[in-house]
């Protein structure tokens, strides 16, 4: 008798979330992304379908990244010093199918720039590149709740993903993104209890859970990503078992805790980094990542052909 | 040695103590209260002093701020005395004892209660010490039966029992007292187990004046009843908080407190000090003369009643948990420090184990649960919150660790169910005003339990708070912000009866929201253990002191009460104090606690892993899985 695969039957589903709006949907985009829409565990394919692939988008700064390795920034040279520049570099030479660019300028210790200063940034950008967007505050809450909505009015219809929403300061960021039409990050510190109720919160708001992704907060190999790795499975788990308040793609900050870790600054080797920041970024894949924002280009390749692999070979996954 | 003159305002207090003693032990020296929640060690910050005059010396804390630097304020208990001082004590570092009768009963329980007794339809009229009165035969030369066998003789008449035991200090004065009365005497006789003492021996007759008091000995509130044992009616009802406050809000640390040098007298005294006081008041009330006060029921938690014992209860702290005694010999009443009649007996209620003791005991006594057929759940929503799950074929409980905030402390504008406390509220959804009921139709001093449960849920219908329990309301006069975080004022002070505005921050809300997550896991995991389901449970009693009435629908639109048919809930008052009144009054019902303490299964909730999962996803308004309160959902 042939071995008979046990199969589990989910009810629930993760919700589908657009990142960009081309002419089609009032935005300017070239195209758009799509991200979630899963009916089973990652690499599950028989027991229901995984119809969008897991995307990554390159991570820029509004201004020049003081605490990056050499090893990340010698590859976009001096770049680093116009975000303009730097956008189109990832697009053009690195192939960026979308862009993560984070305002760290308007932080009140990195620069303090002003809300319309940052306003007039996202303007330049959306007008002269085409890649879905995805914008993240300062990290500042003050300065974010002055800062978030301004940026949200700017690039009103877009249909960007905008961040971060955590549990303390949700609201005007959320009060933004579902007056222009935008997506919202809503990060909880490791934690699935919180991750939930936070989604809760913001839909109380009146934005649909369908707007919101998830950031789980993770921690890069050997940093406790398999903490990470865990609350994402419980969280996943939960949602496809029907619980629609975590039925939310998640995004995963791979580049910035991947390159956090000292394995990865050995000037000796080189490579190190890369493979720490793929490695992490692949097992995220596996627990359930949707999003991943990425820094090194060689690193981002290697995820990439993985993902391709891995979601156009489920031949050799499940034998029939 | 040395000796400084330390001045307490505005109280005008003075204690004489020796140099290096902190001013938290002089204001105990001389019966001035602070609060400490940490028991002295200097980490929780209540205790707040100014000092006005002369050198002190302390250690230094990140909890005193700049501003209270320029104040010169300091933590009592890390400060030493170093001259003659005078201290203000501010009012909110006053731990406040008042006594108050109101809030453990409304009028109407009061005489429903009563009339259950009286009815007999719970156990029979039998009280632990009755009083006999006694014509006896006069002695002759045919009848030469000593006076003490005499007197058995005529006990032995009207009684069940034997008469196994006669004080000495009875036999001596006996001579001289039957003859100067006559031969016309009355006997109190003390039930233990199954024989009687002869407690007292007293001229003429006095059967009519035999009273008993019951006593709830909680952490944070003791409340107690003078009962009439000749005629079964309660003659009156105090609640005060327990003096043992000032060593910590919680048993931990009143345990480790009790290490400390002559930590466990202080402790023993303070609880015996808030007791007899209670008495003292009642008998001066009701006229009663405080020799015929012949015995004594206590109830309390375990740490509690190893407290008012004096018995050590550092094994209930430490694993695997253990405590000295759970059920106590009949005593003397003055062996546990209690001041009523010198020969008069101390009944406590046997308890289960460490952390579920006599008042869950008493509390399934006068619930009933032990004799329920259906599935029943019994909550007493205390500081140590105790939870009893079963029927008339099983019972098992646990205990969980709510915080005194339902009491009424360690909130902001908290205080128990008194004259003043507002106990039902509501917040017009339109312009936020708020209407609220207070005890005895006061002027509004504070919150209680009932109205915190109120509160909580008309600040999250109305979008005041949003679930998480962060004030959203922006903009609004009645919202601002303060040290702990933003605040919503239910009443200005030119309308309340303090002078003071009535507040609730979003520090009280989260004390309130960990109480309730707390209570409400307990209840979720005990019954996930014994493999129920919550629509399995037919009946809810709930208890505590923390108002006269409790709203249902807001308790469960708060995720304190699972959300089930608000049929099923009832709430029943203080049950402790009702299981301590029928044993009072009923050996059987005394009895029935011994059977009940026996029959429960303690269930140690820091041992289930799921306890933890389940205590943080309740820590929301209801509750992270909003499918269990899918009333409760707009």
């Amino acid at each position: 008798m042939a071995l008979q695969l046990m199969t589990e039957k989910w009810t629930g589903e993760i919700s589908v979330v657009t990142i960009g709006a081309t002419s089609k949907n009032g935005g300017t985009r070239s195209y758009s992304i799509k991200i979630g829409g899963e009916k089973s565990l990652p690499c599950l394919f028989k027991e229901g379908t995984l119809p969008n692939k897991p995307q990554v988008a390159f991570e820029i700064f509004d201004v020049t990244p003081n605490d990056w390795p050499n090893e990340v920034i010698k590859l976009y040279g001096k770049s680093v010093n116009d975000p303009l520049e730097w956008a189109q570099m990832c697009i053009q030479d690195f192939k960026a199918q979308s862009l993560c660019i984070r305002l760290l300028g308007a932080h009140p210790d990195f620069g303090n720039k002003s809300a319309e200063e940052e306003v007039q940034l996202i303007k330049k950008l959306l007008k002269e590149i085409g890649v879905p967007l995805i914008i993240l505050g300062s990290g500042d809450d003050a300065k974010d709740n002055l800062l978030l909505p301004a940026i949200s009015e700017a690039a009103k219809g877009e249909r960007c993903l905008i961040g971060s929403a955590v549990q303390d300061n949700y609201k005007t960021i959320s009060a933004g993104v579902l007056a222009d039409g935008h997506s919202i990050i809503a990060e909880s510190p490791i934690d699935v209890n919180i991750a939930k109720q936070l989604n809760i919160l913001i839909s109380d708001m009146g934005l649909p859970l369908e707007r919101i992704v998830m950031n789980p907060t993770i921690g890069a190999l050997g940093y406790g990503l398999e903490y990470a790795y865990s609350i994402m499975e419980r969280a996943r788990l939960a949602a496809l078992s029907g619980d629609k308040t975590v039925a939310c793609p998640f995004i995963c900050f791979v580049g910035q805790e991947a390159w956090r870790a000292k394995e990865s600054k050995v000037e000796a080797l080189p490579e190190q980094g890369i493979i720490w920041e793929a490695l992490t970024a692949t097992a995220l894949i596996q627990a359930g990542a949707d999003l991943l924002i990425m820094r090194h280009p060689k690193a981002v390749e290697k995820v990439s052909r993985y993902i391709e692999n891995l979601m156009t070979n489920d031949k050799i996954l499940s034998p029939k | 040695m040395n000796k400084f003159k330390v001045t307490f305002l505005p109280d005008n207090k003075i204690a004489e103590v020796a140099k290096d003693t902190t001013i938290l032990s002089a204001a105990l020296s001389c019966g001035v209260y602070i609060k400490s929640d940490c028991g002295g060690d200097g980490v929780c910050g209540r205790c707040k002093v100014i000092v006005k005059k002369g050198k002190v010396l302390s250690q230094p804390s990140g909890l005193i701020n700049a501003e209270d630097r320029k104040r010169n304020a300091h933590l009592a208990c890390i400060t030493t005395i170093h001259s003659d001082l005078e201290i203000e004590l501010p009012s909110e570092s006053r731990l406040e004892l008042a006594l108050g009768t109101e809030g453990i009963y409304s009028e109407s329980e009061n005489v429903k209660s009563e009339n259950k007794i009286s009815s007999g339809k719970f156990f029979k009229y039998s009280p632990l010490s009755t009083k006999l009165y006694l014509e006896l035969p006069l002695p002759s030369l045919n009848d030469t039966t000593s006076d003490l066998d005499r007197i058995f003789r005529s006990i032995r008449k009207t009684q069940d029992f034997s008469v196994a035991q006669t004080g000495l200090s009875n036999i001596r004065q006996l001579g001289e007292l039957l003859r100067d009365s006559d031969w016309k005497v009355t006997v109190t006789l003390g039930k233990i187990n199954d024989t009687l003492e002869v407690i007292l021996v007293e001229s003429g007759d006095t059967s009519n004046k035999n009273f008993g008091i019951c006593f709830d000995i909680g952490t944070t509130t003791i409340s107690c009843q003078l009962v009439s044992l000749s005629s079964k009616k309660i003659l009156g009802t105090k609640a005060a908080y327990n003096k043992q406050a000032s060593f910590g809000s919680d048993v931990i640390t009143r345990i480790i407190y009790s290490r400390q040098e002559e930590g466990m007298e202080k402790l023993h005294s303070a609880v015996t000090e808030t007791m007899n006081q209670m008495i003292k008041e009642l008998t001066i009330e009701h006229k009663v003369d405080l020799n015929d006060i012949t015995c004594v029921v206590c109830t309390g938690n375990t740490t509690m009643i190893h407290l008012l014992l004096r018995v050590d209860p550092t094994y209930i702290k430490r694993e695997p948990y253990v405590s000295t005694a759970n059920f106590l010999p009949v005593l003397r009443a003055y062996e546990g420090g209690i001041v009523i009649n010198p020969r008069g007996l101390l009944f406590c209620v046997p308890g289960v184990s460490s952390y579920v003791g006599g008042d869950t005991t008493s509390g399934v006594l006068s619930s009933g649960l032990y004799k329920e057929e259906g599935l029943s759940l019994l909550i007493d929503i205390g500081t140590n919150g105790e939870i009893c799950l079963g029927n008339k074929d099983f019972l098992a409980a646990c205990a969980a660790s709510a915080g005194p905030a339902f009491e009424g402390s360690g909130v902001t504008c908290g205080m128990r169910a008194s004259t003043g406390a507002i106990q039902k509220v509501k917040i017009n959804a339109k312009n936020f005003s708020v209407t609220y009921s207070t005890v005895g139709d006061a002027q509004p001093c504070g919150i209680c339990g009932s109205g915190y449960i109120d509160l909580i849920a008309s600040m999250l219908e109305t979008g005041v708070i949003d679930k998480s329990g962060r004030i959203k309301l922006e903009n609004h006069k009645r919202v601002r912000d303060s040290e702990a975080g933003k605040e919503f004022v239910l009443v200005f002070k030119e309308d309340s009866g303090n002078s003071k505005d009535i507040v609730i921050n979003e520090a009280d809300i989260e004390n309130l929201k960990r109480a309730k997550a707390a209570i409400y896991s307990a209840v979720s995991v005990l019954v996930k253990h014994m493999n129920f389901e919550f629509n399995e449970v037919k009946k809810i009693f709930i208890a505590g002191g923390f108002g006269t009435s409790l709203n249902v629908d807001n308790a469960i639109k708060i995720g304190l009460l699972p959300d089930l048919e608000r049929e099923k809930i009832v709430f029943i008052g203080n049950s402790a104090l009702s299981g301590a009144r029928q044993m009072l009054l009923s050996i059987e019902a005394s009895k029935k606690a011994d059977e009940i303490a026996r029959k429960i299964t303690y269930f140690e909730l820091s041992v289930d892993s799921g306890y933890m999962d389940e205590y943080m996803a309740a820590l929301f308004f209801p509750h992270t899985d909003l499918n269990r309160f899918s009333s409760a959902k707009q």
